[in-house]
């Protein structure tokens, strides 16, 4: 049963015809094409799917997209041409923080949130953040060490 | 640290993290049709009947009787069928794919079906296996493979013996939870099958499937997409789903797409093999260890997949790094009605290595001494005859590896200072991993080619059949160009890998891929760097060549060098242990290395930490239980791998040693990185709790009933 | 195929409560999971949003009671000033942030998991719900609100409104969450204990122990034997109070633990707690 929903992605206003109970992270990817956005469980285990909803990062595969009706949503798609998103995907480069690169869009979407909630994030605290980012390729420690350097590099 | 080490950014870094990169599911391919199994529900049965449901317009139900060719999937052996005959052998085996344009419409069709089996008694366990409960499932003795090895003269050893001891170690499937899930599409193009997917050897899906659609090699086409994550899993699952892909696609002309969702994955694709081996060492009046006999077992599941090569693994590696002087023992791959166990990360090593370093912490503690000074007595040396009497031809350098990894953990102060049963514990474990494949293979089966050609415009492009999985393998191939060239890395191009495009230069497997690929891919710039004229356009090939040095390998025998170099490395885990709730905290993680020379820094730190997790996790977080053949941990809820919180932050080092073999001096380094964490970890738990252990993964539950 | 409805306002959502049979449907962390399938998630009936009333959100002291809105978020409820230590301890370790941020009290009290983190303190704390229908609200005990596993007193057409919380001085308190893993990780037993000692004697005690059973357990009979002790009366009778304990917490096996360990482990931390923490 199709509804008309508006909400705000990645800083602009769309309004679309949709079953409100699709999920936001099919929304994006297939109604969107917004593929930087991934599934790996379908199950709010692994982030993946990480978007930012009103600023707070959320499972896009556990929300239904008529429940972000006017909300705003950013993927990393609206993220990395700004200040802090070039900063972190810098970050990720030179610290080695990608391998498979599957759950890097997530972790970036991750990094953005810890960018803009703290002003100097401990390694505790990007740990803290990120535990519901799961990789299985790096071990994580470099992927900490990106995300530190990224907010040392100073705050947008 | 040499230049070549020095890190360059990774090719695939900017694109990754920004979203860029297409992964199978990202890709548009139009008119998509989708494909979902139907799959048995029994451990093993007789197929009686399956009663098709009615199909709405636009669905089609693919079986057995649709395969052009024959109806089996040519991995080593080609005894797993692409789908069921007349009987199934494990829960999750294909039965029919159901195709379609919905993906909610196929699940209720799948549903639909009424397929009625005759249950016959399934083996669901090791002894079951060697009972040959309900008769053998392979040959007559339900050996995938049966070996033997003898080094020296173990009898009179174990007869003379002052003192025998001998222990039994267990350890538990893997799933590989590589964060993209299985995914391929098939379309029919140029009058034959184009197979694109999330893999690790393209040649070997066009091997698989060939025989299945009845057609020449070149009849269909295999390009991996970038792939989110591997592990091994990628190695022959893939030719599981593309061999009735292509037979959908072969039948239908039209382009489809299997997707697995998590859950389908966890509970249907390959795992780790499960282990149990025997150590039974004998001791001299003084002390000193005069013999090893192993019995090592192997689930393989209910195919045969790829299990003997991993087995051949788990015994060449059995003795680890240590020189024994005789050495007798038994190797076997069982069959069970269990998914098939396949390849993952170590193939069989890790499974030894705990085995045997486990075994060694017990030694030293029955001598009253340090382990790790126990253990030095017996490191190989230049010129150690190995297990399957070849030779160490390199220096080991084993000793100042150690050196480096106390000084970084600080392990002497604190193994002194913890004692047992204090609650804080520090474990250090010893490994090495053979590089390539075993014995002759890369000769006779492998036999590699690359290409190298330079375009009119200077750019240098790669085409090899190894892929980029998350390694860096696209990075250090390009690396291992360029600085050959002495021109930069922007003027390497990677070729994505395409069965009707490159040559084969083998699997995407056994840590290889640097040692043996990479340096074909030095050996062609080389080539290239002496022809080169500047605006024209070179072709320069490169075919594998065996060193000179190594001492024959008889493959009937298992007699001769089955490997001609090894990287080795040492890991120390320290941990916190709460007696209140048998809880381990793992606060410090160090890790040393001898890879040759690095093929990038950071690129190897990123193996060595990734791998030393994935391995801690299969050490004590990764549970994976079978209950009357059903898998009970279906979910990543459930099957639970390391979060950020699970480890602390990981420091590395490298101990250099040029494998003059090896481009640059490299070694291999994707697989070993898995060998040591599991060993570790539970000597340090050991310590820290003061208990006993054979058994992994070492949960909370277990630590609790171990006694002392 | 399912219907959803949004409804503007907490009286819009009673009414569509009233006249239809409704899935209600806050941060669907849980509804999501458990109705997920291809292409749409597949649930039995029609759904309605609520998570967006900001009615239900409002978290508020009123007299000495700490009111929290159903729809209320973990993370707002993990950042409030006013949430009490127990409680805010257990909902910090519930799942990640990027859960936290969607999931709320109200479903996690309502999807009456035996493993739900945040019940254990809430019965500790003597928590009381307030339900609400068209035809008016009444007032639960969460011990009287959970009937088993997935199962509750809420009656089709009511919501949970809001969640009563005393904020009672207690000077002992340990909350502990064994889970499958650091972080993000479901629960395999949990302790929640508080206790009120002036003067070496114990006025008050309250011990909940989730995840080792149907519902949460916690006995008032066997708290009320050790109120009104000295310490030194209760150290003595540690033994006694462990093997009265032993007799109601009958765990089951699963796929994330055992009976066996879960048991243990809690007697464990019921011990730690009288011998360690009830120290000083
Ligand atoms: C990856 C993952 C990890 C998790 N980890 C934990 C964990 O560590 N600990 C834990 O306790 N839980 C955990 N959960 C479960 C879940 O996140 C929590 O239970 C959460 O609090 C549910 O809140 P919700 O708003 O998302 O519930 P919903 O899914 O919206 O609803 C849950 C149930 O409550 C009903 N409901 C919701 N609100 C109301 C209301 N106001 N009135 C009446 N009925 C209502 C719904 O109809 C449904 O039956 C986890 C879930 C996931 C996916
Ligand atoms: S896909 Fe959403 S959390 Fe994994
Ligand atoms: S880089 Fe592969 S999962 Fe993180």
């Amino acid at each position: 049963m199709k509804k008309k929903i508006d909400f705000v992605l990645n800083g602009e206003k769309i309004s679309m015809e949709i079953d409100p109970l699709k999920r936001l992270l099919d929304v994006l990817r297939e109604d969107c094409s917004l593929t930087s956005v991934k599934e790996g469980c379908g199950e709010g285990e692994c982030g993946a799917c990480s978007v930012l909803l009103d600023g707070e990062i959320v499972n896009s595969c556990l929300i239904p997209v008529g429940t972000v009706e006017g909300a705003a949503v950013e993927t990393v798609e609206g993220i990395r041409e700004s200040e802090n998103g070039k900063r972190i995907i810098d970050a990720f480069a030179e610290e080695g923080a990608v391998q498979c690169g599957f759950c890097t869009p997530g972790m970036m979407v991750g990094a953005e949130w810890i960018l803009r909630k703290y002003e100097n994030p401990t390694s505790d605290e990007i740990r803290t953040a990120l535990s519901g980012n799961l990789c299985r390729c790096t071990g994580y420690d470099m992927i900490i060490s990106a995300v530190e350097a990224a907010a040392k590099g100073g705050r947008k | 640290m040499n230049n070549i080490s020095t890190p360059v950014r990774r090719l695939d870094a900017v694109e990754k993290t920004a979203g860029y990169t297409k992964y199978i599911a990202d890709r548009d391919f139009g008119d998509l049709l989708y494909g979902k199994f139907l799959r048995s529900e029994r451990p093993r049965a007789r197929l009686v009947s399956v009663r098709k449901p009615a199909l709405p317009d636009g669905y089609y139900i693919i079986d057995k009787d649709d395969i052009p060719g024959e109806n089996a999937i040519h991995m080593l052996g080609a005894d797993w069928p692409v789908f069921a005959d007349d009987e199934v052998r494990f829960i999750g085996q294909s039965i029919a794919l159901v195709v379609g344009p919905d993906r909610k419409v196929l699940e209720e069709l799948v549903n639909q079906f009424e397929v009625r089996y005759e249950d016959l008694p399934a083996v669901l366990s090791l002894e079951d296996s060697m009972a040959l409960k309900g008769g053998a499932l392979h040959n007559d003795d339900n050996c995938y493979a049966d070996y033997h090895l003898l080094k020296g003269d173990p009898d009179r050893a174990f007869e003379e013996a002052d003192h025998i001891y001998e222990h039994t170690y267990e350890t538990g499937p893997q799933e590989h939870v590589y964060m993209e899930t299985q995914g391929f599409v098939g379309v029919w193009e140029d009058g034959k099958v184009h197979l694109h997917g999330s893999l690790q050897c393209p040649f070997y899906v066009r091997h698989a499937v060939t025989p299945v659609l009845g057609v020449k090699d070149d009849g269909v086409r295999v390009t991996q997409a970038p792939t989110g994550g591997a592990f091994g899993g990628k190695e022959h699952y893939p030719d599981i789903i593309s061999t009735a892909l292509a037979v959908a696609v072969d039948k239908l002309k039209k382009s489809i797409g299997i997707f697995y969702e998590r859950g389908e994955d966890i509970v249907n694709s390959v795992k780790r093999h499960p282990s149990r081996i025997t150590i039974k060492t004998a001791l001299d009046k003084e002390g000193n260890i005069t013999a090893m006999d192993f019995d090592s077992i192997l689930d393989g599941g209910a195919f045969e997949s790829c299990s003997c090569i991993v087995l051949q693994r788990t015994i060449f590696h059995a003795t680890g790094v240590y020189d024994i002087p005789s050495t007798k023992l038994r190797g076997r791959a069982l069959a069970t009605n269990h998914i098939p166990f396949d390849a993952f990360r170590g193939f069989g090593a890790p499974q030894a290595i705990f085995a045997l370093e486990t075994h060694m912490d017990h030694l030293a503690e029955m001598a009253g001494v340090d382990p790790v000074a126990y253990k030095e007595r017996y490191f190989m040396k230049k010129g150690s005859v190995t297990i399957t009497n070849g030779k160490i031809h390199e220096e080991v350098k084993l000793p100042e590896i150690l050196a480096r990894a106390k000084e970084m953990s600080d392990y002497d102060r604190k193994a002194k200072e913890y004692g047992k049963g204090g609650n804080r514990g520090i474990g250090l474990s010893f490994f090495n991993h053979g590089g390539a494949f075993t014995g002759n293979g890369e000769k006779a089966i492998i036999n590699a080619h690359v290409k190298v050609r330079k375009r009119a415009d200077d750019v240098v492009e790669i085409y090899v059949s190894n892929v980029e999985m998350g390694q860096g393998l696209m990075t250090t191939f390009s690396k291992i160009a360029a600085q050959t060239l002495e021109i930069p890395i922007e003027k390497i191009e990677f070729i994505q890998p395409d069965t009707d495009i490159v040559p084969d230069s083998g699997p995407t497997v056994a840590s290889r891929s640097i040692v043996i690929v990479g340096t074909l891919v030095g050996k062609a710039s080389a080539k290239l760097k002496k022809q080169w004229v500047d605006g024209e356009e070179i072709t320069v090939w490169q075919e594998y060549e065996e060193p000179d040095f190594v001492i024959p390998w008889n493959q009937d025998t298992f007699q001769g060098d089955a490997y001609p170099s090894y990287s080795w490395g040492v890991n120390v885990v320290e941990v916190e242990y709460d007696p209140v709730t048998f809880e381990v905290s793992i606060v410090g993680l160090w890790n040393v290395y001898d890879v040759g020379v690095p093929i990038d820094r950071m690129i190897v730190e990123g193996q060595i930490e990734g791998g030393l997790v994935q391995s801690l996790g299969w050490a004590y977080l990764e549970k994976m239980e079978f209950k009357e053949g059903r898998i009970q941990q279906r979910t990543m809820a459930d099957y639970v791998i390391p979060t950020t919180l699970d480890v602390p932050a990981i420091e590395n080092d490298f101990i250099l040693n040029p494998y003059p073999e090896g481009a640059f001096g490299a070694k291999g380094a994707g697989e070993i990185v898995h060998n040591g964490g599991a060993p570790a970890f539970v000597s340090a738990v050991e310590m820290a709790s003061g208990k006993r252990f054979d058994t992994i993964p070492l949960t909370p539950e277990r630590i609790m009933e171990a006694g002392r | 195929m399912s219907e959803s409805y949004r409804p503007e306002s907490l009286d819009e959502l009673l009414k569509l409560m009233d006249e239809k049979d409704l899935i209600p449907f806050a941060g669907g962390t849980d509804l999501m999971v458990q109705n997920a399938a291809p292409v749409l998630p597949g649930f039995k009936k029609d759904v309605v949003f609520l998570g967006h009333l900001k009615e239900l959100q409002q978290i508020r002291k009123e007299g000495h009671d700490l009111v929290i809105g159903a729809a209320a978020t973990l993370s707002a409820i993990e950042s409030h000033p006013d949430t009490p230590g127990l409680l805010r301890e257990a909902v910090a370790l519930i799942a990640a942030p990027a859960l936290r941020n969607r999931g709320t009290m109200g479903g996690n009290i309502c999807n009456a998991s035996p493993a739900g983190d945040s019940i254990p303190p809430l019965y500790a704390l003597d928590a009381k719900f307030r339900l609400q229908s068209r035809k008016g609200e009444r007032v639960v005990k969460a011990e009287d609100f959970f009937k088993g596993p997935g199962r509750t007193d809420r009656k089709k057409e009511e919501i949970l409104k809001e969640i009563i919380v005393p904020l009672k001085e207690w000077n002992i308190k340990k909350y502990r969450k064994v889970g499958t893993r650091a972080a993000n990780a479901l629960t395999k037993c949990s302790i929640t204990a508080a206790a009120k000692v002036k003067g070496g004697r114990i006025d008050d005690i309250s011990i909940a122990f989730g995840a080792v059973g149907p519902v949460i357990v916690r006995d008032r009979t066997l708290e009320q034997n050790i109120k009104g002790l000295t310490m030194e009366e209760m150290k003595e009778k540690i033994p006694s109070i462990l093997s009265d304990y032993s007799a109601i917490i009958v765990p089951i096996d699963d796929q994330r633990s055992t009976a066996v360990y879960r048991k243990q482990v809690c007697l464990n931390l019921l011990k730690d707690f009288l011998e360690q923490d009830m120290k000083g």
